[in-house]
């Protein structure tokens, strides 16, 4: 068979390095029989299409950032909950409580999750050193979900919102002057372009999942499909490595380029740790009965 | 019912050039709100929650909703230089075939634009933003341009067949 | 079905469709259908549903329906007269005169707005009944719009430099800041064209009003001072941090309201017949980008973009080679496909060989988007001669015949960046590594 693979991500991102890897392994064990092109940097689907494009079998396979999908069901947030899980142990952890859980839900929409890898921990982006809660007082943070924009209010920032490809230009006019995200990203977009500080706070980690349509699925003889699920272990587990060698690469770039690498103070990390329960004590209120049971699982 | 095919037309092309007007006031809104968080006495934080994906969904829905306005007063482009250097005969069979070839597209699309929005109505998909938007609203907007769309094409179809003759009106200066 | 046949029935089925005066977004989405069928077992149904929804709600898109907002509010308060009128004075000695308007004209907007179209239209919307009136030839009004208006894509901000930077991960900023020395060289080199022709045809230039003295000249030029605060107000916002880009085009749109109130030609017939105006030239275009999107998707599944590449790769040609074999490459796809397609469509393949040859990607960022420049200008898919088309009423053909010399220069650009690779690379180098 011969299947499409649309990715949200470029070929160098780690993730899609090691899709390719995935498809090249697929297409070694069952010798050709089941071909998967990928299609990489959203150029065959927009990344907030590709779901449902799995879905409607318009593509069989398809990658997506899982805690886009937190509007349709808290479950799919958790992992980009401030402060709930904050080192790769964690993030293994939550991610056993979460896997039941997506899959039940995934299976509603017709789709299989095959394995899911995380980005490296989310660290502070700014151009000043950022020493407690207070330094972020009044900062204009970039806040994209509502999860974020809540952290900002709470943080006393001014939530900002800023769209991906306007983030240089918007830190360089004072449009915005605080972001969380991966040392990653950081790092491919030339953060030290337009931005001094880092401040490795590991907010959270979240999660690339990996689906398939189920019919699509279904379609493949045994072997195909044992095939598949092979190579999505040994992907996950491949990802999982190439995340944590990443957050120490990338972090490094961003230090050879001149960035104030700050590793955050007990003050600040208190300080965040704090506005996290309240955000946990304020989302228990509105979730699902299945994202609470995630959180709960994970806190055994 | 040709005044009620006309209405068709207009209203869904004021209601596109409302949402236009909207998009420039949410967006100016957004702009001012800046400029006092900026420049202003108070420490306050000032945002449109979700202003960019409120501003794109309304540009969904303005382009489709005007698609049929626009075909009417022969806003959307075609080439037709080499049309006009054929015999009126040959000219009225192609541009009978263009109206009826474009209403079977428009037909198609806005099929599969209705199981698209049926899908995720079903699915409850949600934007991902600030404020969670069901996908099927805007959806509905763009679908629904579609269908006025189709139905312009086949009234012109059947308007030209009558009349003998090609009824858009041509903007080609040469 | 082997690719070669493949592409000539889409051709033929493209150019056969346009020339049966089918609109352009159907023909487009019906060659796509017919990729797909040909070459493909995707749905064609839910992948063009799918695409009309997800490339119809980009932030990005819109500035475009603001942008043409503020150029018909200009053009009915009587703004974009005297905008002529104050500048005809001082380019009385400048052979070419007012032309020269459409080229500096568009490198101005071109500081604003990222995207080509944008450009045509706002400063079209202006240019073209001025300068028909006066009298100059309509071909260099045709063309010296279609051409600097794809200066849109280069002067930063850029549309296609985001896209070719978070496709290729290069650094968005450094990618503005190269295109800022190939932008003046290619406002250079269009008015260098446009002064050439004065010389060679005076008689076609029509001749201005008296020469002036200097203090009425000065007084003329108090006309320009509206248009010089709405440009400021503009460009102002981005850099004082309280618009982004997008954002610019609504104050762009409120200051261009104030600015005729000022001039007292601001009425509600006049702002109601300029929302309708920029409504169908916004929905014009919008219906053919995602035209052109369901194209390129299908082109996507279809693999041919990829297959053209890879064979150029499989040829192991030499850095100069290799750069002649993607602008041909780019050229013909270019006439099919619109620009930001082409980039999307081949960076997965074309990047490795880049690196490979040593060619430094930021350069060929620049390369490419003065190749996609072409790609506005040339028919049948030139998103230029479909906005001008809208504007004038010339037909695109006609539109492309008078861009033709601009795509020459274009391609002179092309060679002379390549060989003075400097011109890209200089200003970004100033910023360290
Ligand atoms: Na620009
Ligand atoms: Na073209």
């Amino acid at each position: 068979a011969d299947w499409d693979m649309p990715t949200p991500y470029p070929d160098a991102t780690f993730h899609t390095v090691n899709i390719n890897q995935f498809a090249d392994d697929i297409r070694n064990a069952t010798d050709g029989g089941l071909n998967i092109t990928v299609h990489s940097a959203g150029s065959l689907i927009k990344h907030g299409e590709i779901k449902n494009a799995v879905r409607g079998g318009q593509v069989q396979i398809g990658e997506f950032f899982l805690s886009l999908l937190a509007n349709e069901d808290a479950a799919y947030g958790v992992d980009s909950q401030p402060f709930v899980a904050t080192s790769y142990d964690d993030a293994k952890k939550l991610w056993d409580a979460q896997k039941p859980v997506i899959t039940e839900l995934l299976a509603r929409q017709k789709l299989v999750p095959l394995y899911a890898v995380p980005w490296p921990p989310q660290g502070l982006y700014t151009n000043k050193e950022i020493a407690t809660v207070d330094d972020l007082k009044g900062l204009k943070f970039r806040s994209y979900n509502a999860a974020l924009e809540k952290f900002a209010s709470l943080a006393g920032a001014a939530p900002t919102q800023v769209e991906v490809p306007d983030i240089p230009q918007a830190f360089s006019t004072g449009q915005v002057e605080a972001m969380i995200t991966s040392p990653s990203t950081g790092a491919n977009g030339k953060a030290w372009d337009y931005v001094s500080h880092y401040t490795p706070i590991n907010a959270w980690v979240p999660k690339n999942i990996v689906v398939v349509n189920k019919a699509a699925f279904e379609a493949l003889d045994e072997a195909t499909r044992s095939a598949v699920l092979e190579a999505a272990a040994a992907a996950e587990a491949r990802g999982w490595e190439m995340s944590m060698k990443e957050t120490d690469v990338q972090t490094a770039v961003l230090k050879e380029n001149g960035m104030s690498v700050v590793e955050p103070s007990a003050e600040l990390l208190e300080g965040l740790m704090k506005i996290g329960e309240q955000m946990q004590a304020e989302w228990q209120d509105s979730a699902s009965e299945q994202a609470k049971s995630i959180v709960a699982d994970f806190a055994k | 019912m040709r005044k009620l095919l006309d209405g068709v037309y207009i209203g869904s092309g004021l209601l596109s050039a409302g949402l236009i007007a909207a998009i420039c006031l949410l967006v100016t809104g957004q702009v001012l709100l800046n400029l006092i968080t900026k420049f202003g006495p108070f420490d306050v934080n000032l945002t449109i929650p979700s202003y960019a994906d409120f501003a794109g969904y309304m540009l969904a829905a303005s382009s489709f909703l005007a698609l049929a306005y626009t075909l009417t007063r022969g806003g959307h482009i075609r080439v037709t230089m080499l049309l006009n250097t054929v015999p009126a005969r040959l000219r009225l069979v192609s541009e009978v075939a263009c109206l009826a070839l474009g209403a079977a597209t428009a037909g198609f699309a806005s099929y599969y634009m209705y199981l698209l929005t049926h899908e995720s109505f079903e699915f409850g998909d949600m934007s991902s933003g600030i404020i969670a938007i069901p996908l099927y609203i805007p959806q509905s907007v763009v679908c629904a341009g579609l269908v006025i769309l189709t139905g312009a094409l086949i009234d012109l179809t059947v308007r030209t067949v009558r009349a003998g003759r090609p009824m858009l009106i041509q903007t080609s200066t040469e | 079905m082997s690719d070669l046949v493949a592409i000539f029935i889409l051709f033929a089925t493209l150019l056969v469709l346009l020339g049966a005066g089918v609109w352009v977004a159907f023909a487009l989405m019906l060659t796509g259908a017919l990729g797909m069928l040909l070459l493909s077992n995707a749905p064609i149904g839910p992948i063009l549903a799918t695409t009309l929804w997800g490339h119809s709600t980009s932030w990005a898109l819109a500035a475009l329906p603001m942008f043409i907002l503020m150029g018909e509010i200009l053009l009915r308060s009587r703004l974009s007269q005297d905008m002529f009128t104050g500048l005809s004075p001082w380019l009385r000695r400048l052979p070419g005169r007012l032309l020269h308007v459409n080229v500096f004209g568009c490198a101005i907007f071109a500081a604003v707005s990222g995207s080509s179209a944008a450009t045509a239209a706002t400063i079209g919307k202006m240019s073209v009944p001025e300068l028909k009136e006066r009298g100059y030839p309509t071909n260099m009004v045709l063309g010296t719009l279609a051409g600097s208006a794809t200066l849109g894509l280069l002067i930063p901000p850029s549309i296609i430099l985001i896209v070719y930077g978070v496709a290729t991960e290069q650094s968005i900023a450094r990618l503005f800041v190269a295109g800022i020395l190939p932008g003046l060289m290619l406002v250079a080199m269009f008015s260098a064209y446009v002064i050439g022709y004065a010389l060679l045809f005076p008689s076609r230039i029509p001749g201005d009003e008296e020469d002036m003295p200097l203090m009425d000249r000065i007084r003329a030029s108090g006309r320009l001072v509206p248009v010089l605060l709405l440009i400021a107000g503009v460009i102002g916002s981005i850099y004082l941090g309280i618009a982004s880009p997008t954002d610019a085009a609504a104050v762009g749109v409120v200051l261009s309201v104030v600015l005729a109130w000022a001039n007292g030609s601001l009425s509600w017939a006049m702002l109601r017949d300029s929302l309708m105006g920029a409504t169908v030239t916004s929905c014009m275009i919008a219906f053919i980008l995602v035209g052109a999107a369901f194209l390129s998707v299908s082109m996507g599944f279809t693999g041919i973009p990829r297959h053209l590449a890879a064979w150029i790769a499989e040829m192991q040609l030499s850095p100069y080679a290799l750069l002649a074999a993607l602008t041909v490459l780019f050229v013909v796809l270019g006439c099919f496909l619109d620009g930001i397609s082409v980039v999307v469509l081949t960076t997965s393949i074309i990047m490795p060989m880049i690196l490979e040859a040593g060619i430094d990607p930021l350069w060929f960022g620049i390369y490419l988007v003065i190749v996609v420049e072409m790609s506005q200008i040339t028919p049948p898919v030139g998103f230029n001669l479909f906005v001008i088309q809208g504007l004038t009423g010339f037909d695109i053909l006609r539109v492309a015949r008078a861009a033709l010399p601009f795509f020459l220069l274009l391609l002179l650009a092309v060679a002379l960046i390549t060989v003075f690779p400097g011109i890209a690379t200089y200003l970004p180098s100033l910023m360290g590594n």
